[in-house]
């Protein structure tokens, strides 16, 4: 048994319809995993559910064998991380994250010292009397880190708290958020729609769709081998296209092209899809998985083209560097690598 | 998902305490006995009638309409330009001048009433009249210069500069422009303004003679000497004459933008 | 040259009327009372030297002051109930919060005389079930004047801070619950000290109305409990003692004026956070 188990959550606010379809997922001690997915997929109801901010309809939480699934938010003892911060406006950077010790009736020399341990931790030792309306955004968020931290959490639970920040800073939090979830071993669950920081930042990644997990594997088992054509799209494949089974790595596509892979592949799935830079131009059509059309659109995207080629299996995005360049209208010949054909 | 039973429980007392003695009234409207009673014994519209046969209640409504429409009226009429003034142009000690149009609210309403008196109807023999509706339009101005100006704020600044562009004058722009954009903020405030002056007691208390009486101080004078059922009758009728306000304050406006 | 003095020619008409029938009337009226024959504070140290009018300014203060309190002691946790409640109910709710503000001060203090009063509901009650023999006196009382300045001005004050209690980021308060405080605590420590500057402006507006309300005191107080207001009105009418009246009016404005300033010098102290260097 992992260290947190979701059973089976059902939420729904009327009856009717479920945010949350029997949700099951378990978290190993010491892991970060992520809730990846649009908005409206129920990741962060997900998250709401773990820190006790929602009572799911049915199912189970427990956490180290311990059944929490109704206890309340403030016995559960674990941390959170809000979008918008939630630090309080009224108490210094100090305050705020004493605040939680001094519920748990610490004794005063003890709650200085791991205040000041924490704020040491999350670089904020010089502005532990300030307020928050003086600190600056990539401070907030460390005041809210270190407030749900200084606690010690039995989990640590994060609800896209990078999503204020400017694209630099963020990318500096998500590697500093890191090195303080290693650094101390405590268990987290981040929720983002950020698909690149949810890759950089996770040992394991939940993508989420309509309330339900499509997918739960390792960030580079996500990239490489996704299960599903939501999951495929979420995370950049761009190309789709109907095939038919011929035999096993087999396939026939609706022009009659025929399509080798090497990937993994299930019986009912028939749908095939590649990245746009995983499709090469080639000089000649081959025997398989080669296919040819004509240029619509050509877009300057920096250090690459992408072309919109128009096939006999229908239109096809494919960015290729810039050593040849090619013009709207020339017809030129696709070849899709079987071992980058992913079937889904 | 997650309710709170305590705070429910104990804000519904509260409701119960706005509503419930409001609600006897309108109870004891229905009694057939002579003086008030709770809780009733019979049932009869009859003091609903008394009430319309009453002529000094029915002048001194006429008489409240009349005041609050002109006080309000007048407010708006004063009120809207300067608070565009305030709001658009550069003037000199803007604030200071801001808080002086709002000054009324600060003096209570019975030395309003009770200076205007001193000074307009004693000193300076104006009718009582007069000095009323004097009295009401001091009052009903600060609702107009808070109120359309906070609209007037939240107006982009830029389609008059467009209007100006397109060949309109400053004053044209004004009229074809600003006014249009802030009428949800006038009639919001005209509805304010109304409902206090209407509803008003102090102001009038002094500014009243013969036949100069405004309908709350009518019915206090009565209250006074008598305790009949007639009293709440015309509670009722003022209450029902809220709740078509609010009605249409709803409809138009939305209850949010008075409050 | 003109364009400049636009402004001005717009915002005079107004300037004139308020200080032709206010700022002129009020000079009128207080004037007299600083001379008698020179200059003097004379009356105002008879006012304060005299034991009935001391006891109704002590009254009046603390008429307010209970009301006040009563006020956001009933309204912060209404007002609170009202922001979390769903956006739905949450116009029903400001309805009946509305509903008696905007109906008249007389329906609404004479509702408490027919509640109140010797004959009235709580006495017929009580009586009824024999737990009393004779009417307890309830009406024309501070209590009664009391019970009615909150009931007056309750609505005030809920509505005052239901609009700040709406802004407060609701994460606040679940921040506060994953850090390990019941909703009571959370309550207290977060979204209580946020709604001050809330409180703050209900309670200038329930103090300062109270303080000055006439009708309240006039159909709940009786003749023993006279208010400013009412001593006021006695005054420049039963007694003809028009100065009286004056130094009364004098007093009163410079009463709420006082006040004012004082909750909002409270209320910049406790709002300095964050501001100074910011």
């Amino acid at each position: 048994m992992s260290y947190v188990e979701l059973k089976d959550i059902r939420v729904s606010y009327d009856n009717k319809t479920d945010i949350l379809k029997d949700l099951n997922l378990s978290i190993e001690k010491g892991e970060l995993v992520s809730l990846l997915g649009p908005s409206g997929c129920g990741k962060t109801t997900t998250l709401r559910v773990i820190a006790g901010l929602i009572q799911p309809n049915d199912g189970e939480f427990l956490v180290d064998r311990h059944n929490l699934t109704k206890v309340p938010v403030h016995k559960r003892e674990f941390g959170m991380v809000f979008q918008s911060y939630a630090l309080f406006p009224h108490l210094t950077i100090k305050e705020n994250v004493a605040f939680g010790l001094k519920l748990r009736k610490e004794k005063k020399s003890v709650i200085d010292q791991k205040v000041k341990d924490i704020l040491a931790i999350t670089g904020l030792e010089e502005l532990g009397d300030r307020y928050p309306k003086q600190l600056s955004g990539g401070q907030r968020q460390r005041v809210a880190l270190a407030r749900a931290l200084v606690i010690e959490p039995k989990l640590l639970l994060l609800d896209e708290p990078l999503s204020n920040l400017d694209a630099k800073l963020r990318i500096a939090m998500r590697i500093e958020i890191k090195r303080i979830q290693s650094q101390l071993g405590i268990t987290s669950v981040f929720v983002t729609h950020d698909q690149e920081e949810c890759f950089s930042i996770s040992d394991k990644v939940a993508v989420m769709n309509k309330g339900v997990i499509e997918q739960f594997d390792t960030p580079e088992e996500i990239y490489k081998n996704p299960k599903t054509e939501f999951v495929a799209r979420f995370i950049g494949f761009e190309n789709f296209f109907d095939l038919t089974l011929i035999e096993k790595g087999k396939y026939k596509a609706v022009d009659g092209t025929i399509f080798l892979s090497t990937r993994q592949w299930e019986e009912e799935k028939k749908t095939g899809t590649i990245r746009p830079d995983d499709i090469e131009i080639v000089s000649e059509a081959g025997d398989a998985n080669t296919v040819s059309g004509t240029i619509k659109v050509r877009t300057f995207l920096g250090k690459s083209y992408q072309y919109e080629v128009e096939t006999s299996i229908g239109t096809l995005l494919v960015n290729e560097v810039d050593d040849v360049i090619y013009q709207v209208g020339d017809t030129i010949t696709l070849s899709i690598p079987s071992h980058k054909l992913i079937i889904v | 998902m997650r309710k709170n039973i305590g705070l429910k429980s104990f804000a519904w007392l509260v409701f119960a305490f706005l509503l419930i003695p409001l609600l006897i009234i309108v109870i004891t409207s229905f009694g057939t006995n002579s003086t008030i009673q709770f809780p009733i014994k019979g049932f009869t519209f009859n003091w609903y009638g008394k009430v319309f046969q009453n002529e000094s209640f029915m002048d001194s409504f006429v008489l409240s309409l009349e005041v609050a429409f002109i006080g309000t009226l007048a407010a708006l009429i004063i009120g809207v330009p300067a608070a565009y003034s305030l709001a658009r142009h550069k003037v000199f000690g803007r604030n200071w001048i801001k808080s002086f149009f709002l000054s009324p609210t600060i003096v209570p309403g019975l030395v309003v009433g009770y200076a205007v008196y001193q000074f307009v109807v004693i000193q300076f023999q104006f009718p009582i009249l007069q000095g009323l509706m004097l009295g009401h339009f001091l009052i009903c101005l600060p609702y107009v210069i808070r109120v359309v100006g906070s609209t007037i704020e939240q107006l982009d600044f830029s389609i008059e500069e467009v209007s100006w562009t397109l060949g309109c004058t400053k004053l044209q722009t004004f009229f074809k422009i600003v006014i249009p954009n802030i009428t949800s903020g006038i009639f919001a405030s005209f509805m304010l303004a109304f409902i206090n002056s209407f509803n008003n007691i102090p102001v009038s208390q002094f500014l009243s003679g013969p036949g100069v009486t405004m309908l709350p101080t009518s019915l206090m004078n009565y209250i006074e000497y008598n305790y009949d059922p007639s009293v709440s009758a015309l509670s009722v009728v003022l209450m029902l004459g809220t709740i078509v306000l609010m009605f249409i304050i709803e409809k138009t406006l939305g209850l949010a933008s008075i409050s | 040259m003109t364009q400049r003095r636009l402004p001005y020619i717009i915002l005079a008409p107004g300037m004139i009327l308020l200080i032709l029938f206010l700022v002129l009337p009020l000079i009128s009226i207080i004037f007299p009372t600083f001379f008698d024959g020179g200059f003097t504070f004379a009356n105002y140290i008879s006012f304060f030297k005299d034991e009935y009018n001391l006891g109704i300014f002590w009254r009046t203060l603390r008429v307010s002051l209970i009301a006040t309190l009563v006020c956001v002691l009933l309204g912060v946790p209404t007002a609170y109930y009202i922001s979390q409640s769903p956006k739905k109910w949450r116009g029903l709710l400001m309805s009946i919060t509305l509903f008696p503000l905007l109906t008249n001060s007389v329906v609404r203090s004479f509702a408490w005389i027919t509640i109140l009063g010797q004959g009235g509901i709580i006495n017929t009650a009580l009586m009824n079930f024999g737990i009393i023999s004779k009417p307890l006196t309830l009406l024309y009382t501070e209590f009664s004047i009391i019970i009615g300045s909150v009931y007056l001005f309750l609505p005030l004050m809920v509505i005052t801070l239901v609009g700040i209690l709406e802004n407060i980021d609701s994460e606040m308060m679940e921040a506060a619950e994953t850090l390990g405080a019941n909703r009571f605590i959370a309550f207290m420590k977060v979204i209580l000290p946020l709604s001050v500057p809330g409180i703050i402006v209900g309670s200038i507006l329930v103090f300062t109305g109270s303080m000055t309300a006439y009708t309240t005191p006039q159909l709940l107080g009786g003749n023993r409990n006279i208010m400013l207001a009412t001593f006021l009105y006695q005054n420049a009418t039963a007694l003809g003692n028009w100065k009286g009246a004056s130094v009364i009016a004098l007093i009163m404005i410079a009463a709420t004026v006082i006040v004012m300033k004082l909750f909002d010098w409270v209320a910049k102290r406790m709002d300095k956070r964050g501001e100074a260097s910011a």
